[in-house]
């Protein structure tokens, strides 16, 4: 069989690699040499997770369920079943009280075509990715500062960094391609300064490795602002920006000789930072879901970007999923319309509805967080969700799952009978990148071209094709052609104006482009540290780098489920003694939401007062830890920086 | 053919006596893909072969050793059945470079003696090889030439293909190459002194052309008298990525798993694919006990079977043929010659940089 070049489908690095069909399943499997990202290199699971794609237990017929079970069903039967209920729905209460939640991992087709049968078919506002579970802090404090919701640079360039400073994110583990270009740079002479709580993998490469307090990353910031601008370290046009009166104002709280320490990091660590980031330039500031998961993480992503912009740096944003820039890049955000056009703009709202020729409704609607509570209190009465396991990437597990068991109608499109799909009352099943046609966007912006391999498994069929089929049972055509959407995209996209698949089967692509954006401070005003002593730990809740997303895709497979057979919970030794617990014991970790028992290992890159435990081994995830309490302006859930109570199970 | 060994066959002849060689088993050969991607592949005509490729990162023990190989597939239950999959064709790999079949050899070598691996067997068995030497170092990451495994090799090949600009010299080196030679061996003209002038020029100006060297000799009585530091170990393995590229892409490296996958019709097929010693679960045990329960155990292992003396007393040889994959494929730098000038260093105090602790990676 021939070899048929595709986009990796497990992480936003977006490496090619070619995959050789044999009977059915990978036969073998390779990167590209010639790719930018890839270089001929493959992480562990780029080799290994792609064949976890066609397991034996993947979804193969539609399923509806009946008298309380989830049974087989025909096509017509699933779709016939959801497009009534979701035309009663509508015509009964009101097409607002329909949800849909889509997904990063599906192509930027489908993202978009979701995009447009929740606003313009169905005619619901409450449409949202799952970027509400993670990155969505970052889209609007962003779009304020340095103007682009995206990475600055690619990832050839950064071995050419002069200093980097990443906080929150475990990134050799979880973004190895981006992790091996840190090595590249910390070769090359480059000055890595790294902050997370825990001891991470980037420690060898560190000039200086800060462990700040969980949730108290703001606090620090605003110290290494502060130092930047009392010294004069910033670049020199710097000045004249917009908002850079305003940001020196909002620190004036801060003595110039800076705090003597701040959660564990001392003012003459703060100030050998700015020193370093302003003295080796170009500076990169990284950051990862450790920064995007906290109640102010706008805040925090805001600061970080001002300290970009005052060094004249470049923002790095560490996106996970393999489409996550694309997803968001197609609106699949409650409140903004592909391209990050605010559907409150009026003009902006009468140009989609014409493209469309339908008519939008013009307030933004429920975020994917909102849309399960509101599940809960029976506002919304039908929920879709394509292809994200909203079970376990929701807070508050317990609350959550009740509330999807408890929505009237949840229909759920997805490779798995995972945990949200067990809950549904009709199942699409969903073909994987394997098995279509379409693009990713990676993390640099750069549009890909996914390939079809296999014909989809059984009766699968890609999520364009479920979107196109369930809007035609509704009474509207939508394209199932991804060459057709791209198309449109193209058209209405400014960003994706050169998308062509035709250019695509010649060159790797272009990085959509961030035209000359013109910076601009945001003010970083002081905020008050949570004090909680009932509940004495952080939870540091952190992925594995054998899983991803919620382990959907990547728990299926025997090696890479050989390397973390259980889930288990990590303690300093000096905790461990404290608690009267031994490697090996269990702990029941307690939040005011809920609780988990897990096996315990000593590790000491615990820093003591922390216990980590990791996700994405199905049944209870330590997302079920985190409460309602989100980060106010993006309404993403404060997973990091949750506060737990261990006791010892006798 | 008799028993000479060396024959000259036209450039012009190339693509008739390879189709003829088609007729009777399948062409795998060097293939252009996207942008200047070259990986071996079946080629339908001998046309589409890239004779002026030159490296595939992706070794062609894949031939012989799939990366995924479905074994057999059997039923449990009342009727309990077993039936082999692998239909095996006769095959020849044309364009192989030195490195990759001597690796083959190690292989053939490791999958034949002590229990015969019949899967391996069936397919070495019926696969010739048409190695194509290399003038000049196809790529920086070369080194061959450190390992007794190349640019040219003096023995273990079936064919051996140099190209002298118009022709190939052709040389025969086993029973399996001299019959897959008689398919066209009409085409062959017995190669002359200048041929073998020319070809030994060629020889000596490939060996100055490598720009990578890997100091085995110290290293190898470094590493078997068990002497590297293992804080030395440790610091290497801080720096892995696991991603197991370094044994999946070394062309030596034999290794796999198995795996039972349930069928829809209720049916298993044994599958087996490639595995690595750098992954934790590869060695953990039952209990939940690892003999090499970190990162730098599981580099020190790797290397250890790499170049250790108890393995080159078993194996005749090193475990590396010098084709530089490791230093591609790596996400960091845990290469065959960093890891090796690493060793040596270690080994000399006054090379020593100050000391830094360094934490140990499970």
């Amino acid at each position: 069989m021939e070899k048929i070049l595709s986009t990796c489908g497990f992480c936003s690095c977006g490496c090619a690699l070619y995959v050789e069909p044999r009977n059915g399943q990978i036969g073998s499997l390779c990167p590209s040499v010639s790719h930018p990202v890839s270089t001929g290199r493959l992480c562990f699971k780029g080799w290994h997770g792609t064949p976890a794609m066609l397991g034996s237990d993947r979804l193969r017929t539609p399923l509806i369920r009946k008298e309380g079970k989830l049974q087989s069903a025909s096509w017509d039967e699933a779709l016939d079943l959801t497009a009534s209920t979701l035309k009663r729905v509508s015509s009964g209460t009101s097409p607002s009280s329909i949800g849909i939640i889509g997904s990063s991992k599906t192509t930027n087709e489908e993202c978009y075509s979701l995009v447009k049968l929740a606003r313009s078919v169905i005619g619901t506002p409450n449409i949202d990715g799952p970027c509400r579970f993670y990155e969505a802090s970052l889209i609007h404090s962003l779009l304020g500062t340095i103007g682009v919701p995206a990475s600055q640079i690619d990832i050839p360039s950064i071995p050419m960094a002069g200093s980097m400073l990443v906080v929150g994110a475990n990134v050799m583990d979880q973004l190895p391609h981006i992790g091996s270009r840190v090595q590249d740079a910390y070769e090359n002479g480059c000055k890595v300064i790294a902050a997370d709580p825990r001891i991470s993998r980037i420690k060898p490469q560190a000039t200086l490795y800060f462990q700040p307090m969980p949730g108290t990353d703001l606090f620090w910031l605003r110290s290494l602002i502060k130092a930047i601008i009392a010294k004069k370290l910033y670049v020199d046009d710097v000045p004249q920006l917009l908002g850079f009166e305003e940001l020196s104002a909002s620190l004036s709280d801060i003595p110039v000789s800076l705090p003597g320490n701040i959660y564990g990091i001392t003012a003459d660590e703060i100030r050998e930072a700015a020193k370093i980031l302003a003295e080796n330039r170009p500076a990169i500031i990284m950051f990862g879901l450790g920064v995007l998961q906290q109640h102010n993480s706008t805040q925090i992503v805001k600061a970080l970007a001002d300290i970009a912009i005052l060094l004249g740096g470049k923002v790095l944003p560490l996106r996970g999923q393999n489409n996550a820039q694309g997803a968001t890049d197609m609106g699949l955000t409650y409140d903004l319309m592909p391209g990050y056009e605010a559907i409150m703009v009026p003009e902006v709202k009468h140009r989609w509805e014409s493209t469309w020729n339908c008519s939008l409704p013009s307030a933004p609607g429920k975020s994917a967080v909102e849309m399960i509570r509101a599940c809960a209190s029976g506002d919304l009465k039908a929920l879709l969700i394509f292809g994200e396991n909203v079970a376990l990437s929701a807070p508050n597990t317990e609350e959550s799952k009740s509330a999807l068991d408890k929505v009237d109608f949840l229909a759920v499109s997805d490779v798995y009978l995972n945990e949200t799909a067990q809950l549904a009352d009709v199942v699409f099943p969903a073909c994987s990148f394997l098995e279509k046609d379409g693009t990713f966007t990676n993390i640099e912006r750069r549009v890909q071209r996914v390939r079809k391999v296999f014909e989809p498994i059984g009766d699968s069929r890609s999520d364009l094709d479920i979107i196109a089929a369930l809007s035609l049972a509704l009474g509207n055509e939508v394209s199932a052609d991804p060459e057709q959407v791209a198309k449109e995209i193209a058209q209405y996209v400014p960003m994706y104006a050169g998308l062509s698949y035709e250019m695509l089967e010649k060159t790797w692509g272009k990085p959509w482009s961030i035209e000359a954006q013109v910076p601009k401070f945001a003010p970083i005003p002081a905020a008050e540290p949570e004090q909680n002593d009932e509940y004495p730990f952080h939870l540091i809740a952190a992925r594995i780098n054998y899983h991803q997303q919620t382990g959907s895709m990547s728990r299926q497979f025997g090696i890479l489920k050989r390397e973390y057979p259980e889930s288990y919970a990590e303690l300093s030794k000096s905790d461990a003694d404290r608690l009267g617990v031994r490697p090996g014991k269990f702990v029941k970790i307690t939040s005011k939401t809920g609780s988990l028992v897990r096996s315990v290992l000593l590790n000491d890159l615990i820093p003591v007062g922390s216990i980590h435990v990791p996700h994405y081994f199905g049944g209870d995830s330590p997302n079920a830890l985190a409460s309602w309490d989100s980060d106010l302006i993006s309404g993403t859930p404060a997973y990091k920086a949750c506060k737990v109570k261990v006791e010892a199970i006798r | 053919m008799s028993d000479l060994r060396a024959w000259i066959l036209k450039k012009s002849d190339a693509t008739t006596f390879f189709a003829a060689l088609a007729g009777k088993m399948q062409l795998i050969a060097p293939k252009d893909y996207f942008q200047g991607d070259e990986m071996f592949s079946l080629v339908d005509s001998p046309h589409d072969i890239d004779w002026d490729y030159g490296h595939d990162i992706y070794p062609p023990k894949r031939f012989l050793l799939p990366h995924h190989e479905d074994m057999f597939r059997y039923r449990v239950g009342k009727s309990i059945s077993i039936k082999d999959v692998p239909e095996v064709p006769d095959t020849a790999i044309i364009g192989i470079r030195s490195c990759d079949v001597k690796a083959i050899r190690f292989q053939e070598r490791f999958f034949n003696t002590q229990i015969e691996d019949s899967y391996y067997k069936k397919r070495s068995d019926k696969t010739v090889l048409f190695s194509l030497v290399c003038n000049k170092p196809p790529k920086r990451e070369c080194f061959c030439i450190c390992c007794d495994a190349g640019p040219y090799l003096e023995d273990g090949f079936d064919v051996q293909l140099t190209d002298l600009g118009d022709r190939f010299f052709y040389e025969i080196g086993s029973q399996k190459g001299a019959e897959a030679t008689n398919i066209g061996g009409y085409m062959l003209a017995k190669a002359n002194a200048i041929d073998f002038a020319k070809r030994r020029s060629l020889e000596l100006q490939a060996d100055s052309l490598f720009k990578t060297v890997s100091y085995f000799a110290k290293a190898i009585n470094f590493i078997s008298a068990n002497e590297v530091p293992n804080e030395v170990w440790e610091e290497l393995g801080s720096t892995c990525f696991r991603c197991g590229a370094c044994t999946n892409l070394c062309p030596v490296c034999t290794c796999f798993t198995v795996d039972d996958r349930l069928e829809v019709d209720g049916s298993y097929t044994r599958k087996r694919s490639w595995d690595s010693c750098q992954y934790a679960g590869f060695t953990r045990e039952a209990s939940g006990h690892n003999p090499r329960p970190t990162f730098g155990a599981r580099v020190r292992r790797r290397f250890y079977h790499k170049a250790s003396y108890q393995y080159v007393q078993r194996d005749g040889t090193h475990g590396c043929v010098g084709c530089g994959r490791c230093i591609s494929a790596c996400l960091t730098r845990l290469d065959m010659p960093t890891v090796i000038k690493r060793i040596r260093r270690s080994m000399h105090k006054y090379l020593e940089p100050q000391a830094k602790s360094v934490e140990v990676w499970k």
